[in-house]
């Protein structure tokens, strides 16, 4: 049995190419290639991050007395030398709910990045269970081959992120307010990118050469003003507008994600992110523009990339906890062709 | 060996651009042990005034509390007793002894006793020399690592110039501990708290002669309770901050910033002497760089050692917020130090101003230890100066100098000024 490297399609013994999309095939062959997940606990930072000083056993720094941080507050994955993220609590905010899950399958990338519902307890206990509820299913891989398996598959990796929510809070979810957070994941699946989201934490395209766009679209009160009229700028500027409308918990109204799909022409960058980098850069060019500057300084380490998004965006303030998540997609294959349409522009489909 | 543990109270919570933290550390040790299972051993060196001065009751109630002390020093320790005047004389070992300090044992007790009795009052008083012999004889046994003297005097320090005490201070600082005693009225409680603060002791005033005895007993006993020879205070603070202070603020006032050395770039020590088992309080403040809102840091790790060895630390925070309802509280346990470290100084300067005739800063100055010692709940304090000073106002700190007071009383406020109450918890 060969399995396409760039879709995944299962190719008949004695093939040189894909029946489906055409590439040629690679030696790659089963067993199903071994999926890579990022260790259950984060590895704690032993070195300041302030001054590079070294921690004592009372968790500050013994140069600079800057407090170490916890691994819920701050850490890393590298499921591949092409996908990692960090996530960091930030300056402002007293713990980190945002969390992140990452893994890769063979050729597919999976990053979940999940933002807790800032001053509602256990928010941080909500986001780190939905994000590994839902990496847990997306790495699996969809049944069928095409993009349209992989946006059903994001469905149900909401609903299974949403119940490990319910299953992790516990009796807090009848509470007013139970703990809840924004869910967004991008597959990367050879060329092909699809995103899911409920709220405003978002995936970005960012190709090497050409223009950047962001995949997934926010469930704000901003962007449901703009559809009922309002201008952009007066929508974003008010008061309501950072709310979100659509998230994952107990008192989720909905937890069908909108979902959207792009196609690389060209080698280029997926950024899963929650707004507290985004706040600080979210016109995707401006994205585009800080990623080539910080790989320009940093090289083109994931993980080393995202720490560095995540020190700038604390530089901008740290207003907020801060999430990147980056898989790179490679050149793509010469020959592309499906027998389903893909829009080179996001699609959202707000189901 | 003692356990040794911290407490720390602050207000950890700084506003924007807030620099300073303040933060009162309690260190607290059990199961010291005594004297007598220190390791190294324990030497005690009593020094009595054999000047002219003393003729009369003075020399004979003094010889007896030091008879009274003799008995007090338990078998095994070094001892020497020093007659003191313009020159400084071993009185036992006798001076034709071989040796300058010996073990205590039943035998050289009662012989301890017989040379304190014939000890005679004449000449002058040069407190450098009693100071200098006794530092001479405890390095007869440097293997003793606790080393106490017991300084008693009923006059002023007239045989020499004062910088040849400083001097002398100066030299044997970090030696021996010594507690001072002053008798009667005559002696200067500033001469007496330079020693007692420079070797890590207590200066005390004793009104009656007849008293000495009981003073004496009660300070060897002191000494003999204490079974760690030597402990420093540590203070670390992070690289660019600055260690604004760092006093002793119970059982009594003693700013240590001046006696800091270096254990490395940003570790200081500071001596606290022998402990036994006991509380003390210390008061640090320290400077950092502001930080932005949100942030957390540590100001100081505040720690005991002994022999170079760790045995507790305490931490100080700083975390810089805007919401005022934090950043605005006062801790109340620095708050009471704070008090009571400007009532100490405000105390002695008050004082001072009015020995030298300067009545209206006096006035000003002992109103305002009124106002602090009532705020503070030093209830002992407030009697005390009621004794110097007719209290108008307690509140707003209003008080008229009193006419005739007793210099006795003059003094035993001066002296007592350092010591504090703690809060009440």
């Amino acid at each position: 049995m060969v399995t396409c490297a760039a879709c995944g399609t299962i190719a008949e013994d004695g093939s040189t190419f894909c029946e489906h999309c055409g590439a040629r095939l690679e030696a790659v062959t089963a067993p199903a290639p071994a999926v890579v997940v990022a260790p259950e606990e984060p590895v704690p930072a032993a070195v300041c991050r302030a001054c590079g000083g070294t921690i004592a056993d009372d968790g500050y720094c013994e140069s600079c007395g800057e407090k170490a941080v916890s691994e819920r507050d701050h850490w890393s994955e590298l499921p591949s030398a092409l996908v990692g993220g960090v996530s960091d609590r930030g300056r402002r905010k007293t713990r980190n709910e945002d969390a992140m899950a990452l893994a890769t399958s063979g050729p597919t990338a999976v990053l979940v990045v999940c933002d807790g519902v800032s001053n509602v307890p256990d928010s941080d206990v909500a986001s780190l269970a939905a994000s590994r509820a839902a990496r847990d299913v997306l790495v699996t891989g969809p049944a069928g081959s095409t993009v349209g398996s992989w946006s059903a598959l994001l469905l149900t990796a909401a609903a299974a992120a949403d119940q490990a929510i319910k299953d992790a809070v516990g009796d807090t979810s009848h509470r007013a307010e139970p703990p809840s957070c924004t869910f967004v994941a991008a597959v990367v699946d050879g060329p092909t990118v699809v995103a899911g989201w409920l709220g405003d934490s978002r995936v970005y395209w960012l190709p090497d050469e050409g223009a950047a766009h962001q995949v997934s679209v926010d469930d704000s009160a901003a962007n449901e003003m703009i559809a009922r009229g309002v201008p952009r700028a007066k929508a974003e500027a008010s008061r309501e507008g950072h709310a979100i409308t659509r998230w994952l918990g107990p008192d989720a109204e909905t937890v069908v994600p909108g979902t959207a799909t792009t196609r690389a022409s060209g080698p280029g960058w997926v950024l899963a992110c929650s707004d507290g980098l985004w706040n600080y850069c979210s016109e995707a060019t401006d994205v585009a523009d800080l990623l080539h500057r910080t790989i320009a300084q940093v090289g083109t380490a994931p993980d080393v990339i995202a720490g560095e998004l995540v020190r700038w965006a604390n530089e901008q303030g740290g207003h907020d906890n801060i999430t990147a998540a980056l898989a790179r997609v490679a050149a793509p294959v010469d020959t592309v062709h499906t027998d389903e349409a893909v829009p080179a522009e996001p699609a959202p489909t707000a189901a | 060996m003692a356990d040794f543990r911290t407490e720390v109270f602050q207000n950890e919570f700084l506003s924007d651009g807030a620099t300073d933290v303040h933060a009162i550390v309690t260190v607290t040790s059990s199961g010291a042990g005594t004297a007598a299972t220190s390791s190294g051993g324990v030497a005690e060196i009593v020094i009595i005034d054999t000047s002219g001065s003393m003729s009369g009751p003075n020399i004979d109630a003094a010889k007896y509390a030091a008879q009274v002390a003799v008995d007090q020093i338990a078998d095994g320790t070094w001892f020497a007793v020093i007659g003191g005047s313009h020159v400084a004389n071993r009185a036992f070992p006798y001076p034709n002894a071989p040796v300058a300090i010996v073990q205590m044992e039943p035998g050289a007790r009662e012989e301890a006793k017989r040379a304190i009795s014939y000890m005679r009052p004449s000449g002058g008083t040069a407190m450098s020399t009693w100071l200098r012999l006794a530092d001479a004889i405890f390095a007869e046994v440097p293997q003793v690592a606790q080393k106490h003297a017991i300084l008693l005097t009923d006059g002023r320090n007239e045989s020499e110039p004062r910088a040849e005490l400083s001097s002398a201070i100066y030299d044997v600082t970090g030696h021996f501990q010594c507690d001072a005693r002053g008798v009667g009225s005559s002696w200067e409680v500033a001469e007496l708290r330079e020693i007692a603060t420079a070797l890590l002791g207590t200066v005390d005033l004793i009104r009656n002669p007849a008293d000495i005895a009981a003073d004496f007993k009660a300070l060897v006993a002191e000494s003999m309770s204490k079974g760690v020879a030597d402990a420093e205070l540590r203070v670390w603070a992070p690289q660019g901050a600055q260690v604004l202070f760092v006093r002793r603020v119970a059982p009594t006032v003693e700013d240590l910033t001046a006696r800091r050395t270096e254990v490395n770039a940003l570790t200081g020590a500071y001596p606290t002497g022998a402990w036994g088992d006991e509380s003390r309080d210390y008061h640090v403040a320290i400077r950092v760089a502001s930080k932005p809102v949100g942030s957390e840091q540590l100001a100081a790790r505040v720690q005991i050692a002994v022999g170079g060895d760790v045995l507790a630390s305490g931490l100080v925070k700083a975390r810089w917020s805007d919401d005022s309802s934090l950043t605005a509280r006062i801790n109340p346990e620095v708050a009471h130090y704070t008090g009571q470290a400007e009532l100490a100084s405000v105390i002695q300067e008050g004082l001072a101003a009015k020995a030298s005739g300067d009545e209206a800063t006096a006035t000003v100055k002992l109103g305002r230890a009124v106002q602090l010692a009532a705020e503070t709940g030093n209830e002992e304090a407030t009697s005390r100066l009621r004794r110097v000073v007719e209290i108008d106002d307690e509140e707003q700190g209003t008080v008229r100098l009193k006419r005739n007071t007793d210099k006795l009383d003059e003094m035993a406020l001066d002296t007592a000024s350092t010591k504090t109450t703690r809060v009440r918890r």
